[in-house]
């Protein structure tokens, strides 16, 4: 309040509404300004505490991101962003009469596969997929060339109702499969590619599902019976 | 005789294993070999027999189709 010959006096701010003079700088009141010495470095934040409560979360490393966190006293918390994407798990060089994927991480939404090259020692047959070697869980339909086709099988049958020419390299295909780690639901499953038959050399797409609430933890790849992989790759990409 | 290699990959570990096929995982291989080699014969006797009924009629593949309703 201003001084006047050793005397507070207040000031004055006329309302025309009121058609009043209202004193100012008189009677009490408090500050509660925010101190800028509550942050110590460049990219700390002041974060509420509390209902009327602040305090100062200091910067996060580089590359990190300012996440709900409610268990923090600031419910704030700097984390290091979710990759996404996908991730290499392993490739594998296709062998013997059936080669298994088995120990499958159960950390992503997705598996993607990559399926190439695929010869065979013996004869011309059909390249299979079968999820967790159990039997009689895959429905299949889709198309082989312009045909199309169902399959209630054992395997998703990546060459529909054809053979593989055994020798021949011009060969390859995505799978994709969705919800493998759920315990509670089926697996759908899409794949497409394309392969030599010798017959009618078919691009081939195919959905279905593989009927089962298990997990996938193994993938078992065969060319029927007892014949054997001659080269064959497999890469499988795990999908956040 | 030996029975047939299969190969199981770890794709956690990475750890690799080559084994011969048990007894029991041949046996099953076998059966299931006989049965595909069965169905392929049958297969192939059934179209053998349409061709030479088609021969016999002297219509195509596709005239049958139309004779039969189909498309």
């Amino acid at each position: 309040m201003p001084t006047i010959s050793n005397t507070p006096r207040p000031g004055y701010v006329y309302d025309s509404t009121d058609n009043v003079w209202y004193p100012i700088g008189t009677g009490t009141h408090s500050h509660s300004e925010i101190a800028s010495t509550i942050v110590d470095a460049k990219g700390d934040i002041i974060a509420a505490t509390a209902a009327d409560a602040v305090s100062r979360l200091a910067v996060g490393a580089n590359g990190t991101v300012l996440t709900a966190a409610s268990g923090q006293a600031t419910g704030l918390e700097w984390a290091t962003p979710s990759s996404g994407g996908m991730t290499l798990i392993s490739t594998t060089t296709l062998s013997g009469s059936s080669t298994t994927l088995s120990s499958i991480p159960q950390t992503y939404n997705s598996l993607f596969l990559i399926i190439s090259r695929i010869t065979g020692n013996t004869s011309n047959k059909k390249l299979r997929c079968l999820p967790n070697n159990v039997n009689n869980l895959i429905s299949q339909s889709g198309t082989k060339g312009n045909t199309g086709q169902k399959f209630d099988d054992s395997y998703i049958q990546l060459t529909g109702d054809a053979d593989i020419s055994r020798t021949d390299i011009e060969n390859s295909w995505q799978l994709l499969i969705t919800n493998y780690t759920s315990s509670t639901s089926f697996k759908p499953f899409q794949f497409s590619g394309f392969f030599v038959d010798q017959v009618i050399n078919p691009a081939v797409n195919y959905g279905g599902s593989f009927r089962s609430n298990t997990a996938i933890t193994s993938l078992v790849f065969d060319l029927e019976g007892t014949n054997t992989f001659a080269g064959g790759t497999v890469l499988l990409y795990g999908v956040k | 005789m030996s029975r047939p290699m299969i190969r199981i990959h770890n794709v956690e570990t990475d750890e690799i294993i080559d084994r011969e096929m048990t007894v029991a995982e041949f046996k099953i291989a076998e059966t299931e070999q006989t049965a595909q080699e069965t169905e392929k014969a049958e297969a192939a006797t059934k179209a053998a027999t349409r061709a030479a009924l088609l021969t016999r009629l002297g219509i195509s593949e596709e005239e049958a189709r139309i004779l039969l309703g189909g498309n």
